[in-house]
C-alpha cells in the first residue's frame, strides 16, 4: 500500500466537482434514517467518492473543512477530535480505494476499520474527553451500533463504485 | 427524517452579530478548552456568567439555545444516566446492586456532565445564530492561511468552499424535488426498518449525484470562459477587518480563562 506524497494538481473540473462534493455531503448530511439511537447517514458515500477519485490528500482537506463547516453551521460542538476522525476516514478510504480496483475484500477491509477504530473507538474517545463521560461505559453501546451499521454501509459503497455514474463521472474528469 | 435548516442565522443588531468571525470562531474553539479546565462549583460559575453574558449581548432569545440542544437531548440524558450509574465509588452510597452504584460523586459528576453538555451546545448555537454562513466560511479560509507555510492550498480549499456553500441551498431544493417525485411514485421515505429506510433514499442519491456532477461541468467551463485560473492572487468580495470590539471581547475571555485557572481545583 502506497500513499502519493506530492499533492496533485486539480482541473478548474476536479476543483468544483470536489466544492459540489462538499456541498452534497452537507446537504446529505441532513438526511438521516433509523431511531434517535441508531441514526445513519449517507455522508461517508460522498466521503469515500471524493478519496477514491481524488486521493488522499484532497480527500483529507476537504474532509476536515467539511466536518469544521458542517458543525459550525449546524450549531453543534466543535471538536478537533471529531475532525481528526473525519480525516482518518478519508485517508483509509483512499488508501484502500485510489487508483485501485473495487472489490468486496477492499472495501469490507476499508469499512470495518473505519467503523471499528475510527468510528466505535476514536469517536467514544472525544465524547469521553469532550464531557469527560465514561469510555467503557459508551463503547459496547457505540460498538453495538457500529456492528449493525457496517454491512448495510459495505454494500452501498459496493453498489455505489460499481454503478454507471461512479464511471461516467471517472470518465468525465479524466480520472 | 430530513432537517432543512443550513445555518440558522438570526439577523440581529447586537455585539455580538457585529464581532469579526474570526474572534468568534476562535472564541468558540478555545471555550471548549475553558469548559475542560472547570472543575469545582466556583469555577463552573465563572463559565455560566460568561456564557449568560455573551447570550444576553447577543438579543438572541433563549428559546433559541434550547431549540439547539433539542437535537442532543437523548445524548445528554444517556451519558448522565451512564454516569449518575457506573461512576466509581466516592463519598455517600445511596444505592448499590450488583455492579450498579449511586454516589454522591457519581451525582456531582452527573450533574457537572449535564452542565458541560449545556453550556458547550449554547456557545455553538450563539455561534451559528449570530454569524453567516459564508462569514463563517470568510474567517475559516483567514485563520487557515498560516497552512500556506506547511504547502497546504488554502485558496483552493477556501474557492471549493464558496464553491459548496454556495450549492449547498441549490441542492437541497433539488433534493426536495427528487424526494417530491420518488413520492409521487410511491416511495414512502422514512417508513419501515432501517434497511428499508436506507434502501428508499438510494433513488434520491443517485439522481442528486448526477445533478451536481452536471452543475460542476457547466460552472468550471464558465468559470474558465472567464479566465478563471487557481493562483494564490486571487481578490477578495469580503474583506475582514479586526475591530476594538473583538480586542475587548477577546481580553474578556482571557480574564475569565485566568479566573478559572485561578479558581479550579489543581
Amino acid at each position: 500500500m502506497t500513499v502519493e506524497t506530492r499533492l496533485p494538481k486539480l482541473s478548474t473540473l476536479s476543483l468544483v466537482t470536489m466544492g459540489l462534493l462538499m456541498a452534497l455531503q452537507l446537504v446529505i448530511k441532513s438526511f438521516s434514517v433509523g431511531p434517535a439511537f441508531l441514526k445513519f447517514s449517507f455522508t461517508f458515500l460522498v466521503a469515500a467518492l471524493v478519496a477514491r477519485l481524488f486521493g488522499p490528500w484532497w480527500g483529507m482537506m476537504t474532509a476536515a473543512v467539511v466536518d469544521v463547516i458542517g458543525t459550525l453551521m449546524s450549531g453543534g460542538p466543535f471538536f478537533i477530535g471529531f475532525t481528526i476522525s473525519a480525516v482518518l476516514g478519508s485517508l483509509i478510504y483512499a488508501l484502500f480505494l485510489y487508483g485501485k480496483p473495487v472489490s468486496w475484500p477492499r472495501l469490507i477491509i476499508a469499512q470495518v476499520i473505519i467503523s471499528v477504530v475510527v468510528n466505535a473507538f476514536l469517536n467514544t474517545l472525544w465524547v469521553a474527553i469532550m464531557y469527560k463521560t465514561p469510555f467503557w461505559g459508551l463503547f459496547p453501546v457505540r460498538l453495538l451500533k457500529q456492528v449493525i451499521m457496517t454491512p448495510i454501509q459495505v454494500v452501498l459503497l459496493y453498489a455505489l463504485f460499481k454503478s454507471q455514474m461512479v464511471n461516467l463521472i471517472q470518465k468525465r474528469l479524466n480520472l | 427524517m430530513s432537517n432543512f435548516i443550513f445555518g440558522r442565522y438570526l439577523p440581529l443588531n447586537s455585539v455580538v452579530h457585529r464581532l469579526d468571525p474570526r474572534a468568534k470562531l476562535l472564541l468558540s474553539f478555545c471555550y471548549i478548552v475553558l469548559v475542560f479546565m472547570a472543575n469545582n462549583p466556583v469555577s463552573y460559575l465563572i463559565i455560566i456568567a460568561f456564557t449568560l453574558g455573551s447570550i444576553l449581548a447577543s438579543k438572541i432569545s433563549l428559546g433559541f439555545f434550547l431549540k439547539g440542544i433539542r437535537p442532543l437531548i437523548w445524548l445528554i440524558v444517556f451519558t448522565v444516566v451512564l454516569q449518575l450509574l457506573f461512576s466509581p465509588a466516592g463519598g455517600h452510597v445511596y444505592f448499590h446492586w450488583a455492579f450498579i452504584n449511586i454516589t454522591q460523586f457519581g451525582l456531582v459528576n452527573s450533574g457537572y456532565i449535564f452542565i458541560r453538555f449545556l453550556l458547550i451546545i449554547m456557545m455553538s448555537t450563539l455561534l451559528t445564530l449570530s454569524t453567516q454562513p459564508l462569514d463563517i466560511a470568510t474567517g475559516l479560509a483567514s485563520l487557515m492561511k498560516p497552512l500556506r507555510w506547511v504547502r497546504v492550498p488554502v485558496d483552493t480549499l477556501a474557492m471549493m468552499l464558496s464553491i459548496a456553500l454556495r450549492f449547498v441551498p441549490t441542492l437541497m431544493d433539488e433534493a426536495n424535488k427528487i424526494m417530491n417525485a420518488q413520492r409521487a411514485r410511491g416511495v414512502d421515505f422514512g417508513e419501515g426498518g432501517l434497511l428499508k429506510q436506507a434502501k428508499s433514499l438510494i433513488p434520491l442519491m443517485v439522481p442528486l449525484f448526477m445533478s451536481a456532477f452536471n452543475r460542476a461541468e457547466d460552472l468550471s467551463t464558465a468559470m474558465e470562459a472567464r479566465g478563471y485560473q487557481d493562483s494564490e492572487h486571487r481578490s477578495q468580495y469580503r474583506i475582514l477587518t479586526w475591530q476594538r470590539r473583538d480586542t475587548i471581547t477577546w481580553i474578556i475571555f482571557v480574564v475569565a480563562f485566568a479566573a478559572i485557572l485561578a479558581t479550579r481545583r489543581w
